[in-house]
């Protein structure tokens, strides 16, 4: 436990200090960078009420993820699914306009939910099926969506045209539909409860359920989980759904929540940064929450950052690159042990 | 339409199907090399996009579009380490390894390209110009389709026979080849399992980063975020559907390639379907293709296996 713990420590000093390395090679002040980092992610209330609100569509991708990669099955396709979640949506909104909040809400989440299940469960059967590798197709998938949605919004229906240009992005949605704010402060949406209550279902769901035997076993020993009768077919559709359905609650909760209008750039990454999450968490529930927190410091920083320190905020998303990096060796590490071995 | 603008049409679809072949053929020639080494190489995407960027920066630096090459080569050829250090020496699962040089690939590209060009207007260079060969450049129809191209496309059409020699006439290749089959015949040999992952990854993946800097030098002048929008995708996609052998990524990579030249033409010639559908095309094929093809005979039977000494 305590090397398993050291190795980990060993990585966010590792990929820290490469990440240091990385901004003095391109000639910034590497002490005035991560202050300002630090200082946008948690120096004040309103940074850490920005890194809560930045953190939970990463902890919902990332929970996303670790259903996923504890079978075993290496779906990427949190990216559009976020996406496909954030045009259910949005499509629910229209549908559900005028209903009262109390139906209004949780009726659009479940439209933007049922939209990541259906492509979850595309990939699912073209495994089954098809013995399509889930990897290619979640890609190709996260392709199509982009392409969708950038018709929708361009060309399509959902589009908001000015006189002579089309932004790619659809019109703001009525206020009525925006998630509410917590403490009377509007910024602080109600979604940002959701994480935690979808890893605290998570982490039962694993540890106390038949289905997250089954997740588990697939993940372990897949022949000794079929030879026990299970249908791996079945439970591969669960998970692949279960994932879906977690994305699309980020890329919803985003659209309700933040942008509160249909915009791919606020979407982007968040699927490709949940996957980070997730393995940096350990693919433990608890450990996705505390990744998806530091991650959301490391976002809401960046704002910060490149203001005070002169740095582009591109400089979060290798720094991700370069810490998930550190975290698979250290992955990898915490798995030796010293043994004694008896003198022969 | 008139017969002439008829035929100038089709040639013109056709020269661009082989200068869009370039990129792909590389790469998928340089992931098969890994490939049937038995390392399930996921990291295509980050090479080639890491190859296109170090060939964009040292492009605008020398202005040689030929040193540029050189840039693109050796990033394959880090990224090729990389994805050895982690699959043969970490032993990591080939997948997660891959998605990890995608996303740290992704990120550093990015942060590298911004603090280059640092708000001020982004410098461009020029690429490659077409290279026509004597005499069979003049034959009518095939001439301007085949041999009025860039320089790297005939070597490009050129390696796909000489990796062919490489695995199936050499011993070098013979070994590779025991690589993804049975790499512990190799080991009771007394020949290095992992020496032979490090040089199979990295030659491969040169070959990768090339194809991600012609992208770069033979399309355009400039970087964009995400610049290879998923082809390093297609090529995985063409490897499958090839079955793993010279001859079948030459014919996958031909068929992706004439799709996406057919949906640039269609664009242009404005077909009345959204420009989006188009683009989605060579995507939604791969799945298809997938779906259509379930001959896996040829894939190594280690593919993806780390392999552990008892």
């Amino acid at each position: 436990m305590l090397w398993t713990a050291a190795s980990f420590v060993i990585a966010v000093v590792a990929g820290l200090a490469v990440s240091a390395a990385l901004v003095a090679t391109t000639g910034a002040d590497v002490p005035q960078v991560f202050g300002a980092l630090l200082q946008g992610a948690a120096g004040s209330p309103k940074a850490l009420m920005t890194t809560l609100i930045k953190a939970t569509p990463l902890i919902l991708t990332g929970l996303a993820t670790v259903i996923a990669f504890r079978a075993q099955i290496w779906s990427i396709g949190q990216e559009g699914q976020v996406l496909a979640g954030a045009m259910g949506g949005y499509l629910g909104a229209q549908l559900l306009a005028g209903l009262p909040p109390l139906l209004f809400f949780p009726g659009v989440l479940v439209f933007g939910m049922a939209a990541g299940m259906v492509v979850g469960w595309i990939a699912a059967v073209l495994r089954n099926s098809f013995a399509v590798n889930e990897i290619i197709s979640t890609v190709m998938l996260n392709y199509l969506i982009v392409y969708l949605l950038s018709w929708l919004l361009q060309g399509g229906p959902w589009g908001e045209t000015g006189d002579t240009v089309s932004y790619h992005q659809s019109p703001m949605l009525p206020e009525a539909a925006f998630l509410p704010g917590l403490f009377g402060n509007a910024r602080l949406h109600a979604g940002i409860l959701l994480p935690f209550l979808a890893a605290a279902i998570c982490a039962l769901v694993l540890s106390r359920t038949p289905i997250g035997y089954e997740i588990r076993g697939l993940g372990h020993n897949p022949v000794a989980l079929r030879h026990k009768g299970v249908n791996v077919g079945r439970t591969v559709i669960c998970i692949m759904v279960a994932s879906g359905a977690l994305a699309a609650l980020a890329g919803a909760v985003e659209l309700f929540g933040v942008a509160h209008r249909l915009r791919p750039d606020s979407l982007v990454g968040l699927g490709y940064v949940g996957i980070i999450v997730g393995m940096t968490g350990a693919l433990s529930p608890l450990g996705t929450v505390l990744a998806g927190l530091f991650f959301g410091g490391l976002a809401s920083g960046a704002v910060y950052m490149r203001v005070l320190g002169d740095v582009p905020a591109s400089l979060v998303p290798a720094m991700q690159g370069i810490t998930l990096f550190f975290f698979l060796c250290a992955g990898v590490i915490a798995r030796y042990r010293i043994v004694k071995v008896a003198a022969q | 339409m008139t017969q002439p603008l008829q035929e100038a049409i089709v040639v013109s679809i056709l020269v661009s199907t082989i200068r869009i072949m370039t990129p792909l053929l590389f790469s998928a020639m340089g992931e098969l090399v890994t490939q049937r080494a038995g390392i399930w190489n996921m990291g295509v995407e980050g090479t080639m996009l890491t190859g296109a960027f170090m060939a964009y920066l040292v492009a605008t630096l020398t202005g040689s579009p030929w040193i540029a090459v050189v840039a693109a080569v050796l990033a394959g050829v880090i990224m090729g380490l990389l994805i050895a250090f982690m699959t043969a020496t970490m032993r990591v699962d080939h997948f997660i390894a891959g998605l990890g040089l995608n996303l740290l690939a992704s990120g550093l590209t990015l942060y590298l390209f911004q603090s280059y060009i640092r708000g001020r207007a982004q410098p461009t260079f020029s690429g490659f110009q077409d290279v026509a060969i004597p005499l069979l450049s003049d034959i009518p129809f095939i001439g301007p389709i085949l041999f009025s191209q860039r320089a790297l496309t005939y070597l490009a059409l050129v390696a796909v026979p000489a990796i062919w020699f490489l695995l199936y006439r050499s011993r070098y290749g013979l070994e590779l080849r025991c690589l993804g089959e049975n790499p512990k015949a190799l080991d009771v040999k007394g020949l290095s399992v992992v020496a032979r992952q490090y040089i199979a990854v990295m030659l491969g993946s040169a070959m990768t980063g090339l194809g991600g800097g012609f992208l770069m030098l033979g399309f355009s002048d400039r970087f964009l975020a995400d610049f290879t929008a998923g082809r390093g995708w297609i090529v995985i996609v063409a490897l499958i559907a090839g079955n793993w052998k010279p001859r079948g990524v030459l014919i996958a990579v031909t068929a992706f390639a004439f799709l996406e030249s057919l949906a640039t033409h269609l664009q242009v010639v404005n077909a009345g379907v959204p420009r989006q559908l188009l683009l989605a095309l060579p995507y939604l094929a791969s799945i298809g293709l997938l779906i259509g093809l379930r001959m896996r005979s040829g894939q190594p039977v280690r593919l993806g296996v780390p392999y552990l000494r008892e």
